[in-house]
């Protein structure tokens, strides 16, 4: 179990003669992700859903708050004591390309962390190559033609696959998967999606799963929470479906709405939410900070911040004064 | 010259092409046999994996495939211009951007980062004997206004002070500002996250319609297609294999491959194991078989066959599909 209790991270960016320049990239983000439990953060690009996903997998420092593994609160640990904690969790990142050193086999490339875990546990170099085998196959490659391959002569999918098997080593009980597949060719990309749904149920590893493709997000982790996030705040949160299926919040609203619609298969959603401007043209201090592009917009908005909570009525979290449910997702023809 | 056609879009016949490109295992081609008609007035999408060759195919429209690929044979006959695979030299160049525009893939690295967008716009002006300057900035202007951007402030913006769907629409202006009749998008919102995509494709729909442009859309994503064009063509390893109106394609797909791109896409609502993954992998220039169905090692429907014959582009209607299993079907 991984929770995070108020994540706050800023980035100061170099300053220049008008003094330094900060990037609220977190205000302050609950979450909490179950053992062998399922969560998605989306949002648009910026909206901090990375940020936080490396501060998880412990790539990046927090300002403030705590994060919590199994139990074990991280600030009252030094740097070094945390590293056991966090190698539980790894990241897989969009890039399968970058990912992995390109003058290492993939039999090298699953040594090292294999060769760490070796030592802890006292293990021999035969156990090495035996578990590296078997990650291979639990990643759907065949050992014995893969092993001694360069990531170029891999195509995209498979080395997406190793790149998933190299977290494996180390037996994580979290993979954090960063657009895991935007950079995969469309009829593999549904291969890895499946793959890590069944890591899920095979091995009761978790999955974190970051996108801005809300769909692939359901494919993974239809039974956990889905996490909406606009610029550092989580603004809806609850069920995957139902979060689609009944949104409350005008920015969830939005991003549901402007996926597209495979005309022929499906009718466009009947409420769809149109943003009226450009992501950043924003207030930053008071105020909700969705009410710039907010078609809903009231006073209240301009002077409060909404934070997320619960409300009567609506059976998900959200952070909006004027909780609406509306209908725009598209529909299957199907289904009409 | 060729402005008759002005005021109405020109239609572009792809005919018979094959692009080959040289590597050491010879000369191996990278699109085979196309045809394609884009109709004057119409936005046709294409869509394809990665080494589908869409991207080769869309070079082949403005004659720019760079060596070591070269057109080997084919013809790409556009409206008021002529067939552009036979152009070289300044009437090739002048073809490009007057005739037809192009927004390249990845449009957020293909700006000049040293110079602003109206220097770079002059700089085209320029290249192309443009002698109405202020006109064609005026003209620059109206057209990032008309996609929400404050043209002013655009043109006097480097590009790193540009957000991705800001650059995105630049590419899509420099593409137009010459008054290109004939325009193509590669990969038009990759890298955009989802509301800059649907705001693009939103542009991209209205500037087709007012400005009366004949488009073509590459992608990977069906999603852009079905948002914006009127015909998709669907490659799979250099070959078109299938075509058709979009929502036609998409509610009853007939190629096994088109079958099986659609079923792969997870979807929003309904069962989510519905969703199935296509066995295999896309072919490479080097792995396209030489003989036979580019598809066959993938597909469900194979037959013997399929291991010799390249299926040939049959039309039904107005549709047209590259494969045994359904012609064989059609005619039984």
């Amino acid at each position: 179990m991984i929770t995070g209790n108020g994540i706050v991270k800023t980035f100061k960016q170099r300053g220049n003669m008008l003094g330094a320049r900060e990037v609220r990239a977190l205000r302050g983000v609950d979450f909490s992700i179950p053992k062998g439990g399922a969560a998605s953060f989306i949002g648009e690009s910026g909206c901090g859903k990375t940020t936080l996903g490396r501060i998880i997998a412990g790539l990046e420092t927090y300002d403030d708050g705590e994060i919590v593994i199994d139990g074990v609160p991280m600030s009252s640990l030094t740097l070094k004591r945390r590293q056991p904690h966090f190698r539980k969790i790894q990241m897989i990142h969009q890039d399968p390309y970058s990912a992995l050193n390109p003058t290492r086999t993939v039999h090298q490339t699953l040594r090292a962390p294999l060769a760490l875990r070796a030592k802890q546990t006292g293990r021999s170099k035969a156990w090495m190559d035996e578990r590296a085998a078997e990650v291979l196959s639990l990643v759907g490659l065949d050992p014995a033609t893969v092993l001694a391959r360069y990531p170029h002569q891999l195509s995209g999918g498979m080395r997406q696959r190793v790149v998933i098997a190299r977290a494996l080593t180390v037996d994580p009980e979290m993979l954090v998967a960063d657009e895991a597949v935007s950079m995969i060719d469309v009829s593999l990309r549904l291969g890895i999606l499946a793959l890590l749904k069944d890591l899920r149920e095979r091995l009761g590893v978790s999955v974190l799963f970051i996108t801005h493709d809300v769909a692939t997000a359901r494919y993974i982790g239809d039974d956990g929470d889905l996490y909406v996030i606009y610029r550092g705040q989580v603004v809806e949160r609850g069920p995957v479906d139902t979060v689609i299926a009944d949104p409350v919040h005008p920015y969830t609203q939005s991003l549901l709405s402007a996926i597209p619609v495979l005309h022929g298969l499906e009718l466009p959603g009947e409420q769809p939410v149109v943003p009226l401007e450009a992501l950043n043209a924003g207030q930053d201090d008071v105020g909700c900070l969705f009410a710039p592009r907010c078609p809903f917009r009231g006073e209240r908005c301009d002077t409060e911040r909404p934070l997320l909570q619960l409300t009567e009525g609506v059976p998900q979290e959200h952070a909006c004064f004027h909780p609406e449910r509306r209908s725009v997702i598209a529909r299957p023809m199907s289904e009409v | 010259m060729a402005q008759a056609t002005t005021g109405q879009a020109p239609g572009v016949r792809v005919d018979g092409l094959t692009v080959v490109y040289k590597t050491p295992a010879g000369e191996l081609p990278a699109v085979r046999d196309v045809s394609l008609t884009l109709e004057p007035g119409s936005i046709t999408g294409i869509v394809g994996e990665s080494g589908s060759g869409k991207s080769t195919l869309a070079l082949s429209l403005l004659n720019a495939v760079q060596p070591p690929g070269r057109i080997s044979a084919g013809s790409v006959e556009i409206d008021g211009l002529g067939d552009v695979v036979g152009f070289e030299g300044e009437r090739l160049r002048k073809a490009r951007g007057a005739h037809i525009g192009y927004v390249f893939q990845a449009a957020q690295n293909s700006l000049n980062p040293l110079k602003t967008v109206g220097k770079q716009l002059l700089d085209l002006g320029r290249s192309h004997g443009v002698e109405d300057r202020r006109g064609l900035l005026r003209e620059a202007q109206e057209l990032l206004g008309r996609m929400g951007l404050d043209g002013a402030r655009v043109l006097d913006s480097y590009q790193h002070e540009l957000s991705g769907g800001m650059r995105q629409r630049v590419g899509i202006m420099l593409a137009l500002v010459l008054n290109a009749q004939v325009v193509v998008l590669d990969e038009p919102t990759t890298a955009l996250d989802m509301i800059t995509q649907a705001n693009i494709l939103k542009i991209v729909r209205e500037v087709h319609a007012e400005r009366g442009l004949t488009t073509l859309v590459i992608t990977h994503d069906i999603g852009v297609v079905a948002e914006v064009a009127d015909r998709l063509a669907v490659m799979y390893g250099g070959r078109l294999v299938e075509q058709g109106p979009t929502r036609q394609v998409l509610g009853d797909p007939r190629h096994p491959y088109t079958k099986g791109l659609i079923k792969a896409i997870p979807r929003l609502v309904g069962d989510i194991d519905q969703a199935r993954a296509l066995p295999g992998r896309p072919p490479t220039l080097a792995t396209v078989p030489k003989a036979g169905c580019v598809f066959r090692e993938r597909c469900a429907l194979r037959m013997d066959i399929c291991d010799t014959d390249d299926p040939a582009a049959v039309a039904h209607g107005p549709r047209i599909v590259a494969c045994h299993a359904v012609k064989v079907k059609e005619h039984a």
